[in-house]
């Protein structure tokens, strides 16, 4: 079976095709600058064929439309006929409370996903709009919705209520949802794989460190507690979001600055993080390289991104009473060996010890930490869109049977 | 670079019917004042191409710069990060030739006028200009209230495609705008201006075709009933506009609010609205055209109903107290 995977977000689209029979990518690509001046797709077939096509593409709709234009094309193609295309799995950005798993997609779950974009005002449309460009140009191909909030559906009321007036979680929905569940999910299975011990039986935390960046605490397979909260601007320090931050802050900065919504929101989703700190970037290697030529508000900057980081880690192997492995993953997660050496150092009273040599050589995946250690502390690379292959597959394979 | 084979992507779609062309790939702006600047940095930051008309090289030059500021303001006002704003002004370009306006998909009338008398035909003069340089389908706006839509197509070849587009005048982030239609303007180029507006993430409010729409016409009887009960002593200015920002809910006092609008500007309109409805509530009050013939028009020239310093901030009042305070 193949199963076309998309990510739609508010300008650009990320695509992937699969074949399910050995879980191999035929294809995969981008459409960017949507409805902007300067949009291009740029597509990558499995035998290294790749192609950029420039014009014009004015909405999900077209973009969706030269995607399987480029799939079903003789010089960079990678199908004959689009009923090769058995289903497609979208990445949807916020399930609120109504998804605990991937679903099928009919008319009730767009409605309400539909519902999700107060929650996510940013992401859910874009999300709608791809499903919605499919079921107008292939309507009897199946579609499946992965959520990034699915997975953290299984954390107890403890771990997602905040200390606000019941009646506002009732009325709006406030509470911890999470996000990048589809990662953490991935990583906990591939650890427990690698461990060669049942996911069931395990304590994990889960480090999602890219641009943006969350932290699980993972029991018996289940999250049960992770850093994001109602939206992706709580918990670690990430490229250019403040992470957790004094809510008197934000009213106090509002006062002084004389900000608007926009830009109060601005301030901590565009202008905080490790770029606010530093001044230089929200690149993590630009980061350490100018802080291996001493620059000081580098330094502070992975200083208080790693010492955020530990933190999270001590709440978490308390809150969980223990802790099995703890699993890195994402860009900064997956390659950048001196965050993972300032996350890990000192960490031995809670169990976990680096082999710093080990760490140096990277392995993807792989276990870093001493013999000794009580923990593991594991790289392994994440791999989103596979997760949402799988899930489609599940799903609409059952409903076939 | 690496030489990855670069190919039109028309090529791949999969209907052979014709795509319609992009809504609104680019607009042009005639006349980029204060008013002008907003709404090219609104369109741009939402990724349309914008062309703006101005009347010499020194004025594009002089608009340029002032875009680039609020943007940097924005940018110390955390509103904005620098990349965004390099990106939003490599998409505007002013020039003095009506010519490039060519291949604009909307053209919005922006230009001051001082003069009702001479305004209806300066700006009839600009539709006209503008007509000779786009193609049929293109809508040609204006953003001046106190003129009527049908008054400024009458001697344009395509009528059907002008409307009347309205934005917020006090506040760059407020985020509505009137439409209205005249009695030449087609369904379907009223739809696209509704796109336009949704494009740009205004809300469009649907207005009949009326001198002031909504908006002004509020405004100008709101800032004259103020300075009347400013003038029969009633109340302070400052505390008539705490009435009103603490009292009523606005994030400004009809003092404060003249002074951001410009009060030759509001004179405009209140001459404007007089002539047409010959209502006297619209007559401009005495302060009002004592301040403008004093060239106190407001923060942009220092001083208004109130002083300002130069970041435009508010100081102390510019007028004798009518009234007292009682503390």
């Amino acid at each position: 079976m193949n199963i076309l995977v998309l990510n739609c977000g508010s300008s650009s689209i990320k695509y992937q095709l699969f074949d399910m029979r050995e879980e191999t990518v035929l294809a995969k690509g981008i459409v960017e600058k949507i409805g902007l001046k300067g949009s291009f797709l740029l597509n990558e077939r499995h035998d290294g064929d790749k192609v950029r096509l420039e014009g014009e593409v004015l909405d999900a709709q077209a973009a969706i439309e030269y995607v399987l234009g480029v799939l079903l094309s003789p010089n960079h193609g990678s199908l004959r006929s689009m009923d090769q295309i058995q289903a497609v799995g979208h990445r949807v950005v916020h399930g609120g409370e109504a998804f605990q798993a991937s679903v099928l997609i009919d008319q009730r779950v767009m409605a309400d996903i539909e519902r999700c974009i107060e929650l996510a005002p940013l992401h859910n449309p874009a999300n709608l709009k791809g499903i919605e460009a499919i079921a107008s140009m292939i309507p009897k191909v199946p579609q499946v919705a992965v959520f990034d909030t699915a997975f953290h559906q299984s954390m107890p009321p403890r771990a997602y209520m905040y200390a606000t007036p019941y009646s506002l979680y009732k009325k709006y929905g406030i509470r911890r949802y999470g996000f990048h569940g589809t990662s953490h999910r991935y990583v906990s299975e591939k650890a427990a794989e690698f461990l060669g011990r049942p996911l069931e039986s395990l304590k994990l935390i889960t480090a999602h460190l890219g641009n943006g960046a969350s932290m699980s605490a993972i029991q018996n397979g289940k999250s049960v507690d992770t850093s994001m909260g109602l939206t992706p601007v709580e918990g670690l320090v990430m490229g250019t979001r403040s992470g957790d931050l004094d809510l008197g802050v934000l009213t106090f900065l509002m006062d002084k600055e004389e900000l608007s919504l926009q830009s109060a929101n601005s301030i901590i989703n565009k202008h905080s993080g490790m770029l606010g700190i530093s001044g230089i970037s929200s690149d993590m290697r630009e980061i350490e390289a100018a802080a291996d030529q001493d620059n000081r508000r580098a330094r502070l900057a992975l200083d208080v991104y790693a010492y955020r980081a530990r933190k999270y880690i001590g709440s978490y192997i308390a809150a969980m009473n223990g802790l099995d492995a703890l699993v890195f993953t994402g860009g900064v997660g997956e390659n950048s060996r001196t965050i993972r050496r300032l996350i890990c150092q000192e960490m031995d009273y809670l169990g976990l010890e680096m082999d710093t040599e080990r760490n140096q050589a990277n392995p993807k995946p792989g276990d870093v930490a001493t013999p000794a250690s009580r923990a593991r502390i594991l790289i392994m690379p994440t791999n989103e869109e596979l997760v949402i292959a799988r899930d489609t597959l599940a799903i609409v394979g059952a409903a076939d049977a | 670079m690496s030489s990855i084979p670069v190919e039109p992507i028309e090529a791949y779609g999969l209907s052979k019917k014709n795509r319609p062309k992009a809504l609104f790939a680019k607009i042009g702006i005639v006349g980029c004042g204060n008013k002008g600047q907003s709404i090219a940095l609104m369109a741009s930051r939402n990724g349309v191409e914008v062309v703006f008309i101005e009347l010499t090289e020194e004025k594009v030059e002089k608009a340029m710069h002032e875009m680039d500021e609020t943007l940097s303001q924005q940018i110390d006002h955390w509103g904005m990060t620098q990349s965004e704003k390099r990106s939003i002004l490599s998409r505007i370009r002013g020039s003095i030739d009506y010519a490039d306006l060519a291949g604009a998909d909307m053209v919005i009338d922006a230009i001051l006028s001082k003069r009702r008398e001479y305004a209806v035909e300066i700006r009839k003069s600009v539709f006209k200009r503008i007509e000779e340089h786009v193609e049929p389908h293109a809508i040609i706006a204006t953003n001046s209230t106190t003129t009527v839509i049908t008054e400024l197509s009458s001697e344009l070849e395509h009528k059907d495609r002008c409307v009347s587009l309205h934005f917020s005048t006090t506040d760059a982030e407020s985020d509505v705008v009137e439409v209205a239609r005249g009695l030449n303007t087609s369904d379907e180029a009223y739809a696209r201006v509704l796109k336009f507006a949704k494009l740009v993430k205004r809300v469009a409010i649907p207005v009949e075709e009326s001198p002031g729409l909504v908006s002004v016409r509020m405004i100008v009887v709101l800032i004259n009933e103020a300075c009347d009960t400013l003038m029969e002593g009633v109340a302070t200015m400052e505390d008539i506009d705490l009435t009103l920002r603490q009292g009523l809910s606005q994030s400004l006092g009809p003092f404060e609010l003249a002074d951001k609008l410009g009060i030759d500007r509001i004179t405009q309109w209140m001459e404007n609205l007089y002539n047409e409805f010959g209502d006297i509530k619209y007559k401009a009050n005495p302060i009002i055209k004592k301040l403008v013939r004093s060239g106190a028009n407001g923060r942009k020239s220092g001083k208004g109903f109130y002083h300002y310093d130069a970041s435009g901030k508010r100081l102390q009042p510019n007028l004798k107290q009518f009234g007292k305070r009682w503390n």
